[in-house]
């Protein structure tokens, strides 16, 4: 009987997991800060002088050039004033040039004073192999194993003989002026990137006010383990991060008045949320979405009101835009809500059907779970203690239905529904079949 | 038979197998969907990468919605055929007979009233789900096209319509969602499971307990009698290419919906940095122009010597400044006494007294073959030196 299976077999429990507001950002992962190891012990015992006299005799004499054949020409002039106060002061010059003893020096077989100087590539590593080890993540090492000769080896970096010790504070930071020397020891061979970036908004902040809040090359690109965008997506795909790493401290931000919810918000924008979950599915995947520099700007990063090329400025942002949809018109650039999380004053219309939908949501889905509920409390409360009260009422059912079924009337009646109801089947067979 | 094993069919084949179409198409948007809204969280990240990626998330999502609109014209044209050809009730209409209907109910589930409302072949649970159904649709297909379409959306609405109705799309679809959990999970599957939308039918007592006013009129015959064949067959001969034209004119602009632009899904590569030359090195290393300057070291050149010249009075002394550093302590020619000077090196002496000529002391240097050089003064009396016998 379909009312007895009713009543007794209703022990339905059905978890439903409404899993999907499960949200969470998995933890930005901070990035790791390429350390400055200075050298273990030097090979000669420190302050002991070496007898490098030997050597300046012939090479503190001015204007002496070694000629390759390809026609380069090196200085090999030492000035021993310099060479005094380099960090390598106390080792002799032997230490590096392993192979010249004497003279006439042994022939050497470089080619170029490229040739000449990749003869040192390893050299620096017997004495600063934590370095050495970054350097095998950078762009540079790699561009160099792919055979390009001007990849920086240390020496490209930091004169041997005349880089001084580095200077840092108490918390190990590069004092300012280090800070902005780095800048510009990139800018060695990347002029024109260097000359974009002295105009920037960081550049400025580095290299005029020597502000060390303000980013040189290597707080973005990494001192050693040089990154950047060459072969792979995935240092664009993660250069959002970079950014983050400074724009959402408060404490750096804040003496700026600059927001630091601009990871977070364009996180939550259509590019964002495709670069994010490029970044943790397919990192090397190239894709267009554009992240932070492709619309600041790479090195040139301006000021958000820098009438030139400030995103404040909504010519400016409209030709940002245009870069990606060439077909955006005027009114395009406020789809992106410029980091700004909107509220009355600012994109009014998002604020209030999100206010609309904070208490539309509720409202609706309350009314029903408010129904469904005094359902529940019918059926499993009210109607089962009735049951529980009369025990006999499956036999008080069944005698109403042989009582039921005892009456001539309703018989009649059961008679002409059951014909009704074939007329209606029927009808709907010719609904199916036409 | 007995009344309560009699069925009666509720819905037909072709709406049970809408039905089963909805339920993919909703389903998968829901899930394609929720997974954008909320693509942080980690279950979103695994659903997405389990799918092969956002990019085909969202191709998914749209196919879903393509399904889904295609659905909904289909629906139009199937209740065009119920309302006009078949002349049936538009049972599915609200009314205030269901504002009444669930009040009532809630107040029987309270224990205020005796029975249930009777209720028609649509009760108010249907409709509202429904017609909430029907709203869904039209404000998930126009929020839908902005985010599909911005740079067209933008060209008539302020841009920033398009986060709006990205925050619309997604609120609706928590909405959607919870209400299908709450609302028809609830009515057609944990209250009851009502198995009518798979295989048609509802028994009596289903009938009786929500279309009781369905079930009095099929039993008192008071349903309007189905139309003569002729009737239906002039309807339909009008009827079916209204509807043809209608679904053609319907599915252009599903067409146009889909096709209108490519922006959301495929955008122009970025003017990439990796373009340009980034090597540019600064002007060249400055270097020491040649010939090589004389040298700067102090020399006793310009001394004069009284007396003879010997290596205590003069000679000596230039020497040892002048080849001391390298022809020194370091072995080999050392030139830092008189002893070992006229000793020579390891292949011989370097001066021979009387002959300066022979003296490799003087040839090397004067010659060029020897990176240290005399000033020419000095040199002269070195030669000079020899000459006169190399005297200490």
């Amino acid at each position: 009987m379909a009312n007895r299976y009713r009543y007794s077999s209703r022990l339905l429990v059905v978890a439903i997991a409404v899993v999907f507001v499960a949200i969470g950002l998995a933890g930005v992962a901070s990035q790791n800060k390429p350390q400055i190891v200075l050298a273990e012990a030097p090979l000669v015992e420190k302050g002991q002088l070496p007898n490098n006299a030997a050597c300046l005799s012939c090479h503190m004499v001015e204007g002496q050039v070694k000629e390759f054949p390809n026609g380069d020409l090196i200085s090999v002039v030492i000035a021993p004033e310099t060479y005094g106060l380099s960090a390598h002061a106390t080792l002799s010059c032997q230490v590096c040039h392993t192979n010249i003893s004497g003279y006439p020096h042994p022939e050497n077989l470089a080619q170029s004073s490229r040739d000449y100087t990749l003869q040192y590539q390893n050299t620096c590593n017997q004495c600063h192999p934590s370095q050495a080890t970054e350097l095998l993540d950078s762009v540079h090492s790699k561009i160099m194993a792919e055979g390009n000769l001007n990849a920086p080896i240390c020496a490209d970096c930091h004169n041997p003989h005349e880089q001084p010790k580095i200077k840092k504070d108490e918390q190990g930071r590069l004092t300012a002026v280090e800070h902005a020397q780095s800048a510009m020891v990139c800018g060695q061979c990347h002029s024109t990137i260097y000359e974009d970036y002295a105009k920037s908004v960081h550049g400025t902040g580095v290299l005029v006010d020597k502000n060390p809040d303000v980013p040189s090359c290597i707080d973005c690109h990494g001192v050693h383990s040089v990154r950047g965008p060459i072969g792979g997506a995935a240092f664009r795909l993660s250069s959002p991060k970079i950014c983050a790493d400074c724009h959402t401290n408060e404490e750096i931000m804040s003496k700026y008045g600059l927001s630091t919810q601009v990871l977070q918000t364009y996180i939550a924008d259509f590019h964002g949320t495709t670069v994010t979950l490029f970044e943790k599915l397919d990192p090397d995947q190239q894709i267009n979405m554009p992240v932070c520099y492709d619309c600041h700007g790479v090195h040139d990063i301006r000021r958000a009101d820098d009438p030139e090329k400030g995103l404040q400025v909504k010519q400016n942002l409209l030709i940002t835009c245009q870069k990606c949809h060439p077909d955006a018109t005027e009114n395009f650039p406020d789809a992106w809500l410029s980091h700004y999380i909107p509220d009355r004053n600012r994109y009014p219309l998002v604020y209030w059907v999100n206010e609309f939908y904070k208490y539309f949501i509720p409202t609706v889905l309350g009314g029903m779970g408010l129904f469904v509920v005094s359902d529940i409390y019918r059926r499993w409360v009210v109607d089962r203690r009735k049951k529980n009260s009369i025990p006999a009422e499956t036999v008080v059912e069944s005698q109403k239905e042989t009582q039921d079924s005892d009456s001539l009337q309703d018989q009649q009646e059961i008679k002409s529904v059951e014909e009704e109801n074939q007329i209606t089947d029927e009808k709907r067979q010719d609904e199916e079949n036409s | 038979m007995s009344e309560n094993q009699k069925t009666y069919t509720r819905f037909s084949l072709a709406e049970r197998i809408e039905h089963i179409v909805l339920i993919a198409s909703f389903t998968t948007l829901a899930v394609t969907g929720l997974v954008q809204k909320f693509a942080q969280s980690s279950i979103s990240i695994s659903i997405i990468a389990a799918l092969g990626g956002i990019e085909i998330t969202r191709i998914i999502h749209r196919a879903a919605a393509i399904v889904f609109l295609v659905q909904a014209i289909y629906h139009l044209v199937a209740i065009g055929y119920k309302l006009y050809v078949q002349r049936k009730e538009a049972s599915m209409l609200p009314g205030f007979k269901d504002l009444q209907d669930a009040f009532q109910h809630f107040l029987y589930n309270l224990g205020l009233r005796k029975e249930r409302p009777k209720m028609d072949r649509y009760n108010f649970v249907e409709k509202a789900e429904y017609w909430a159904m029907v709203w869904g649709l039209v404000l998930m297909a126009l929020t839908g096209f902005m985010m599909w379409n911005p740079i067209a959306t933008a060209r008539i609405l302020p841009g920033q319509a398009i986060p709006a109705a990205k925050v619309a799309h997604g609120a609706e679809a928590i909405l959607a969602v919870l209400a299908i959990f709450i609302w028809h999970f609830y009515h057609v599957h944990l209250r009851t499971f009502n198995k009518s939308m798979f295989t048609g039918k509802l028994s009596r007592h289903e009938m009786e307990e929500e279309h009781a006013l369905e079930l009095e009129k099929i039993e008192k015959g008071l349903l309007p009698p189905p139309p003569s064949p002729e009737e239906l067959k002039r309807r339909k001969r009008i009827y079916y290419p209204v509807a043809a034209v209608l679904s053609l004119i319907l599915l252009f602009f599903v067409y146009r919906f889909v096709t209108y632009e490519q922006t959301a899904i495929t955008t122009i590569p970025p003017v990439s940095a990796q373009s340009e030359n980034v090597f540019v090195p600064q002007t060249p290393t400055p270097l020491p122009t040649r010939p090589p300057t004389p040298t700067s070291i102090p020399t006793p050149a310009g001394q004069s010597f009284e007396g003879p010249l010997s290596w205590n009075n003069g000679i000596g002394q230039i020497l040892v400044q002048r080849c001391g550093s390298c022809h020194g302590a370091m072995g080999g020619l050392a030139l830092n006494s008189y002893e070992t000077a006229m000793k020579g090196g390891r292949s011989g002496a370097v001066i021979v007294a009387g002959d300066s000529e022979a003296s490799r002391l003087v040839t090397t240097v004067r010659d060029g073959n020897h990176p240290g050089k005399f000033e020419p003064q000095e040199l002269e009396l070195i030669i000079r030196w020899i000459q006169e016998g190399a005297q200490e």
